[in-house]
């Protein structure tokens, strides 16, 4: 029985690659995991850790060894799936690569974004509507004409964000999307996902490198070695430092310097993973320590 | 005296064509021997034009490129040991291995430079260590390494013809923070024990906050900023104004700055946040 309210459900996901000599390295082990409709989730974990293996089985790239997929209520990993049902999937969970040269087809922005509804046989007059308005949520209306060759990176990203939106999903999966992007790129990216999460109701994947990045989800699942180390708001993922550094991953700098700061016993109490809100914290320790003088 | 000296640099693409673009504009700069210098900006800046003029990629436009104040060009046909001199490494290098085993691959610098054999193994060792990568990965096929692992094996290749100058271009990016640590710190590393200088691009000013002793800042194929890390940190104000990010540690002193708490805005380590909290906190109102 699937949860009305989970968009995505995991259960028992397990996949292992074939090695040259024959064997098989695990990649991911026995994971469940339940993905809300409108959720904003970052996934972290070091490199090698299972999460890019995670995003291509939700989007059918890869196949499991054993458990399932739903995706809105409907099980991806139904050996019986003809091949419509997997086109229709495919469009409700789009995703979005690092290398922003790798996803553009066309010579013009918009005939690159029309690509996907083209591809789903939509009628012209709607591609129209669909490619003018993704590319007016991405902020690219007036490059619609343009090459995309001739475009930063963080443009080109933006671009391949609306060729996936034309196609109306449901689900946006981001595999380090920012990872080759400069500062100007990386903010450009990031304030359209959550504008995406945000105003459009799409479910955000993010899978990041970047703790500063994580902070602005909801919700953070931690990857190690194929298995889920932990799942929670950034607040109480990012108070396990030490956790995280044993992983390999680390806090975003504004928590590291509470978690020194609290080592000099100075508490400071509240959510700290986004600058402003460290900020906030800080003052409400001045306040306090006032109140109490 | 500097290290290498760029003299009233210029480089075009496309010069003679309508698409003529100035990527470097009258850049004069001098890099201090055996210093750490970071290079940054925003896409398109320059940065990596300006790495290829070091080691004699490309030819300035106009200008000079000086290493230890001889022009590099001045004998074109021994460009080829500036560049065993001044070693480079690329954007994502991993794509460049080719070789079967990381042992041949590491070789292959050194090879060409016609060292013997007892040299080069000793070279590669000690390149290997400097990266992290223990003796048992030489016989591997690179190939079968991780992301990680294939970087660190293209960095120790370039390690391996002991530069004096070392110069790399993002050498972090795509890399987890524990992969990311470990890179800098052998960068780190070969510079406390050889003495060699090094030139570093990063998008990310936690780590040139972290590993620089200077750093320049270009903009539009200008050089905007050239001083120590102190310095360039406390102009976050035209960092942010040209398209860079300042470390999130200074971003929460302009947050506190501008809730009407006096902080000292130009502090960029966490030590540094430490010390200035600890300040505030024991200061009565």
């Amino acid at each position: 029985m699937v949860n009305s309210d989970s968009y995505i459900k995991i259960e028992n996901l397990s996949i292992s690659y074939e090695e040259d000599d024959g064997g098989r390295t695990s990649v991911l082990k026995n994971i469940s995991l339940d993905i809300k409709k409108g959720e904003y989730l970052a996934v972290l974990g070091h490199n090698g850790s299972g999460k890019s293996t995670l995003a291509k089985l939700l989007n059918m790239i890869l196949e499991p060894d054993e458990g399932k997929i739903y995706i809105d209520g409907k099980e991806i990993t139904d050996p019986n799936m003809t091949e419509d049902d997997v086109f229709e999937l495919r469009k409700k969970v789009g995703m979005v690569f690092q290398n922003p040269d790798n996803q553009l087809v066309a010579t013009i922005v918009e005939d690159d974004v029309a690509f996907g509804p083209e591809n789903l046989g939509i009628p012209s007059a709607e591609i129209r509507e669909r490619v003018d308005e993704a590319l007016r949520v991405v902020g690219m209306s007036e490059h619609a004409k343009g090459e995309p060759a001739r475009l930063s990176g963080g443009q080109k990203q933006r671009i391949a964000i609306a060729g996936i939106l034309a196609m109306k999903p449901d689900c946006m999966i981001f595999d380090e999307s920012t990872a080759m992007l400069d500062p100007l790129g990386r903010r450009d990216i990031m304030n359209t996902i959550e504008k995406l999460n945000r105003e459009h109701g799409i479910t955000i994947i993010m899978i990041t490198h970047y703790m500063d990045e994580a902070a602005r989800a909801n919700r953070i699942v931690v990857l190690d070695d194929g298995e889920i180390l932990m799942d929670g708001t950034p607040a109480e993922i990012f108070e396990k430092q030490d956790k995280l550094r044993e992983c390999g991953l680390d806090v975003p700098q504004c928590v590291g310097l509470v978690h020194s700061l609290k080592a000099r016993g100075i508490n400071i109490e509240g959510e700290c993973h986004t600058p402003a809100a460290c900020a906030e914290a800080i003052i409400a320790a001045l306040n306090k320590r006032d109140g109490k003088n | 005296m500097a290290k290498i000296k760029l003299e009233n640099v210029s480089f075009f693409y496309g010069k003679g064509t309508a698409y003529c673009k100035e990527a470097l504009k009258n850049v004069n700069i001098e890099i201090k021997e055996g210093s750490i210098t970071g290079l940054i900006g925003h896409t398109g800046s320059g940065k990596s034009t300006m790495l290829q003029l070091l080691n004699g990629l490309s030819t300035p436009g106009e200008g000079k490129v000086y290493l230890d104040g001889v022009d590099i060009w001045e004998k074109p046909k021994e460009i080829g040991k500036v560049r065993y001199r001044v070693g480079l490494v690329m954007q994502y290098p991993e794509y460049q291995l080719f070789e079967e085993t990381v042992e041949k691959d590491i070789a292959f610098g050194p090879k060409n430079m016609g060292l013997s054999n007892e040299e080069i193994s000793e070279r590669i060792r000690e390149a290997i260590d400097f990266v992290g990568l223990s003796p048992d990965v030489l016989q591997k096929n690179p190939f079968d390494l991780s992301g990680g692992q294939k970087r660190r094996v293209a960095i120790a290749g370039v390690i391996a013809m002991r530069p004096e100058v070392l110069v790399l271009d993002e050498p972090a990016a795509g890399l987890d923070p524990q992969g990311r640590d470990v890179i800098l710190d052998g960068v780190f590393k070969y510079r406390e024990k050889t003495g060699a200088t090094i030139i570093i691009v990063s998008h990310s000013m936690e780590d040139m906050a972290r590993l620089c002793d200077d750093i320049i800042v270009l903009s539009h194929g200008e050089v905007v900023l050239h001083g120590t890390r102190d310095e360039v940190f406390s102009e976050s104000q035209m960092l942010e104004r040209i398209g860079l990010a300042v470390p999130q540690i200074t971003l929460l002193m302009h947050e506190l700055s501008a809730r009407g708490i006096k902080v000292n805005n130009g502090i960029y380590t966490e030590s540094a946040a430490v010390e200035e909290i600890a300040r505030l906190m024991k200061g009565t109102k």
